[in-house]
């Protein structure tokens, strides 16, 4: 292994990504190719069937909002039937469908069935490319952040999207612990800090010690639902309703491109309003009017006032998040020493004045709160792939966010390893049969809070079987749980009389096996070699088209000498070098559909060029 | 860290010889430690004294945490070393866990202490309940609502002391005084009536020891009034009833004596003394044949009487001589 081999850290958010690196001892973000810091997380493919990623997918978001797919995060690894997914599907205009097992979230794009993995991927495989693009040379090692509640599912299917994107994932980090690293790095920082990390999705506060370069992840909390989006939906639905009440019930829900806009202007009110008091929102022509005559326009005012009003509740509950996760981690506010907001949405002042009077202190105004997170991912993968220089090690320890366990008689959960046990970590359990002569047992593993069973996440489960038939109560099976430092779940179970022993690393119900990742990853390698043979047609296509402009430039002072000496042809002119305005333009933008298109006409302007420069020349030479 | 600390401990020459990118003191380092996990203390984990204190607990792990991550060797191979490193650092961060909550530190502290420690532990608890049982006391007195219950409390507490210190008369005292204020109390009513019983009965025992001292300097009136309130505080104490007896007839008053041994007979019928003392009172009186049968009583009930069996000869004798 070299130790020059470049490594990535990658925030993958719901709205944005980011990719940074350390260099020289130094984490700075990497700018994509098109020299933004942050990629919108959006993958579409265009009407002429390409598939785009970032901000060209963004663009087109308005016009094709069925084949765009954004916010996948909040899909990603959750299962099909879930009270997220549900809610997902009535607010999204793309199409969600199941799995074949029925367990995993689909996303139909272009009549294409994809995973939501795949889609992650894409992203994952951008920021990969504009990584290569900026240090000329390939990358294949990475860290990516999660959201610090995410479950085992939701890591396991973040790290089979970085596979699938060609990406070794080092490790998956915690968003808000990432930030704190990113924050500590280089400081000789000896204190309790808390991270609020309100991002597009997924809120997440996390509370850590630090102490000579360990980051000690003391408590983590959050919502797995609470984020930009739902500030968005608030400005949305205030904004429907009242267009509803002006136009005599018109419902802007049922037109997916209205929608789609409305969205995007209620996200641009909101940023606006963290900066100005009031902000005008105009949506010309917004949808067809009810009588089928003209259309109708939506112009309204939002002030700060009215934002926070709307949004009241969901600030308020961030706090109450807060608040729990303190008082989990038996930490009191005053103890803390510093507070650092993390996520776009911590820009709002209302949110940054609540943080305040919670912790009675002004937040930490130090760190960019878009880019921390991916500095942070560089710096651990850093750490992960060299050893580092005296004075800039770090070494994080991490928690389980959520409590582990099994379902036990009665449908009840018997947690095994509590919320906030640093990891990595293991335990050991004794269970006993519950019927005479039982010689298998199903092993149902479970991740969160609640004390029944059902209202937690399943994480896999599995059958110990071989077990000596005995009177209940005499067998003794032992469960081991252990955690990667990746916070993912391996268990085992033993029969303790005969050593009958199976053990199984979790794979959640919801994500991809081994087969699938392969399938997908040869997929992705017939793409390539097709992407690459209509690369080669593309290429030499414009290479003609190319030729011909070419041709045409320089016939052009004989033409013109021709022309100039007849009254015709003025117009011609004028087509002519619009046609080669347009090829040129096409063949910079790589677009082949468009190339196509001009060939022929271009073709006619040159034989019409030949004609008229082989006519002039006689004169010429007069 | 000392040479021998490592003392008695067999290192594996295969595991020294693994190939892998640790030195050799690292190596020994954590051989060690895995294979002593079990054995060692929070405190001795963390290469710290008994009883370390909460700040000492935090510095040390960190410094031990950056020795036993397994993250901090990128790149390094460490073959079966990574289990063990991640064994070592579970358990450095178990014992972070367990040493860095006070409540769970000081359970910790008590269970793990050096002998001399835990004397030392126990003597410092006991200062402390008594400590928090004054203050509690002390601010019941100051509130007039609470100052009943807890007189109550107090009073019951001083009394059950007193009995377990033996002095009977004190605890019926404090017991009968919180009866007082709390009348309806069963419990306390029991007690009370077992710390009377108890009283009475010590100090009978005291007032006996006092006529049997008068007795031997040969003060018999005094060992009879001494005898006398015994059975007054006590009137089943058939011991006093009899020496009671003998010393009203050394005194000269066979009818106290009678009366003082009737009084034993109906206290205790089945007390063999107090058949010996009636026989002695009749004997003087010259019912001979009554104290014959008062005697063969005696000795029916409790055979052990061997001056009843003396006394029983001497009257044989004197009838057939």
């Amino acid at each position: 292994m070299s130790e020059h081999e470049p490594v990535i850290g990658i925030d993958l958010g719901t709205t944005n990504s980011v990719v940074a690196t350390v260099r020289d001892g130094v984490p700075r973000v990497i700018s994509n190719r098109s020299g933004q810091l942050l990629t919108p997380s959006i993958v579409a493919v265009a009407k002429n069937g390409k598939r785009l990623v970032g901000a060209l997918a963004k663009r087109q978001a308005i016009t094709n909002a069925e084949n765009t797919v954004f916010a996948a995060k909040r899909l990603i690894g959750r299962r099909w039937g879930s009270k997220e997914v549900e809610d997902a599907r009535r607010v999204l205009p793309y199409k969600l469908l199941a799995g074949p097992e029925g367990n995993d979230v689909r996303v139909e794009i272009a009549g294409r069935v994809v995973t939501i993995q795949e889609i992650s991927a894409m992203i994952l495989a951008e920021l990969r490319a504009d990584a290569e693009a900026w240090f000329g040379r390939p990358v294949t090692k990475a860290v990516i952040t999660v959201p610090a509640y995410f479950n085992d599912g939701q890591r396991h299917a973040t790290k089979d999207a970085g596979r699938i994107a060609g990406l070794e994932v080092l490790r998956i980090i915690n968003e808000p612990t990432s930030a704190a690293l990113a924050y500590g790095f280089g400081k000789q920082v000896e204190r309790k800090v808390v991270v609020f990390d309100l991002g597009g999705g997924t809120f997440d506060v996390s509370i850590l010690d630090i102490g000579k370069s360990v980051y000690d992840v003391v408590g983590v909390g959050g919502d797995t639902y609470l984020g930009g989006e739902d500030f968005d939906r608030r400005v949305m639905d205030w904004l429907t309703f009242g267009f509803a009440k002006e136009n005599s019930g018109v419902d802007l829900r049922q037109d997916k491109m209205a929608l789609q806009r409305l969205k995007d202007a209620s996200e641009k009110a909101k940023c606006e309003l963290s900066a100005v008091p009031g902000t005008s929102i105009h949506l010309p022509f917004l949808v067809g009017a009810a009588d089928g005559k003209g259309a109708l326009h939506l112009d309204r005012q939002l002030t700060r006032d009215k934002l926070e009003d709307l949004t009241k509740d969901l600030v308020e509950r961030c706090i109450a998040v807060t608040e729990r996760t303190l008082k989990d981690a038996g930490v009191r506010p005053n103890q803390v020493g510093e507070v650092l907001l993390v996520g776009g949405m911590t820009r709002m002042p209302r949110v940054q004045k609540a943080v305040k009077d919670f912790f009675a202190r002004e937040p930490c105004r130090g760190v960019h709160p878009e880019e921390v997170v991916a500095l942070g991912a560089a710096i651990q993968a850093h750490a992960l792939s060299a050893p580092q220089a005296q004075g800039s090690e770090v070494l994080l320890l991490d928690v389980t966010p959520q409590n582990l366990g099994l379902m036990v008689v009665g449908g009840y959960f018997q947690t095994v390893i509590p919320k906030n046990t640093t990891v990595p970590t293991s335990q050991t359990h004794l269970f006993t049969t519950v019927q005479d002569n039982q010689t298998s047992v199903r092993i149902a593993v479970l991740q969160g809070a609640s004390e029944r069973a059902i209202d937690n996440e399943l994480l896999g489960e599995f059958i110990l079987d071989g077990i000596r038939p005995a009177r209940r109560g005499e067998v003794e099976i032992e469960v081991t749980f252990d955690i990667s430092a990746d916070g993912i779940v391996g268990v085992s179970a033993r029969d303790v009389a005969t050593g009958q022993q199976q053990s199984i690393t979790v794979t959640a119900t919801s994500g991809l096996t081994e087969d699938e990742i392969k399938r997908i990853l040869d997929e992705q390698i017939d793409d390539l070699l097709e992407r690459k043979q209509t690369n080669r047609e593309f290429e030499a296509r414009r290479d003609r088209v190319l030729a011909m402009v070419r041709e045409i430039e320089a016939l052009g002072p004989a033409v013109q000498e021709a022309l100039e000496r007849t009254k015709f042809g003025k117009d011609a002119v004028q087509k002519a070098e619009s046609v080669l305005a347009r090829v040129r333009q096409a063949a910079e933008a790589g677009d082949a559909a468009a190339i196509a298109a001009e060939e022929e006409q271009l073709d006619r302007t040159l034989q019409l060029f030949k004609g008229l420069a082989s006519a002039a020349r006689p004169a010429g030479g007069k | 860290m000392s040479v021998d600390r490592y003392k008695g401990f067999v290192f594996g020459p295969a595991d020294l010889a693994e190939d892998v990118d640790l030195d050799v003191d690292r190596r020994k380092e954590l051989l060690f430690l895995d294979g002593s996990l079990a054995r060692l203390t929070h405190w001795e984990v963390l290469g710290l004294a008994w009883n370390a204190p909460a700040e000492a607990v935090k510095a040390a792990y960190l410094e031990k945490v950056k020795i036993f991550h397994p993250d901090r060797y990128p790149g390094k191979r460490l073959g079966s070393y990574r289990a063990r490193m991640e064994r070592v650092f579970r358990r450095v961060t178990e014992a972070r866990d367990g040493l860095s909550d006070e409540a769970r530190r000081a359970a910790y502290a008590k269970q793990t202490a050096p002998p001399e420690e835990f004397a030392r532990l126990e003597a410092r608890k006991i200062e402390d309940e008594r400590r928090v049982q004054e203050r509690r006391a002390r601010l019941s007195r100051q509130n007039p609502l609470l100052a009943r219950v807890g007189r109550v409390a107090e009073l019951v507490k001083r009394g059950k002391e007193a009995m377990e210190a033996g002095r009977f008369g004190q605890a019926a005292n404090d017991l009968a005084l919180a009866q007082g204020l709390d009348p309806q109390n069963a419990e306390l009513a029991g007690l009370v009536a077992d710390a009377r019983r108890r009283a009475a009965a010590q100090k009978a025992g005291e007032l006996f020891e006092k006529g049997l001292a008068a007795e031997a300097m040969g003060s018999w009136p005094a060992a009879l009034a001494a005898y006398r309130a015994a059975l007054e505080a006590d009137p089943r104490h058939t011991r006093a009833a009899s020496a009671g007896t003998r010393a009203a007839l050394e005194v000269g008053d066979p009818g106290a004596a009678r009366e003082l041994a009737e009084a034993a007979v109906r206290a205790t019928p089945q007390a063999g003394a107090a058949h010996e003392a009636l026989a002695m009172v009749l004997e003087a009186q010259g019912a001979k044949k009554d104290a014959k049968r008062e005697l063969e009583r005696a000795l029916e009930l409790d055979p052990r009487l061997e001056s009843a069996r003396e006394r029983l000869k001497k009257l044989k004798w004197s009838f057939l001589g």
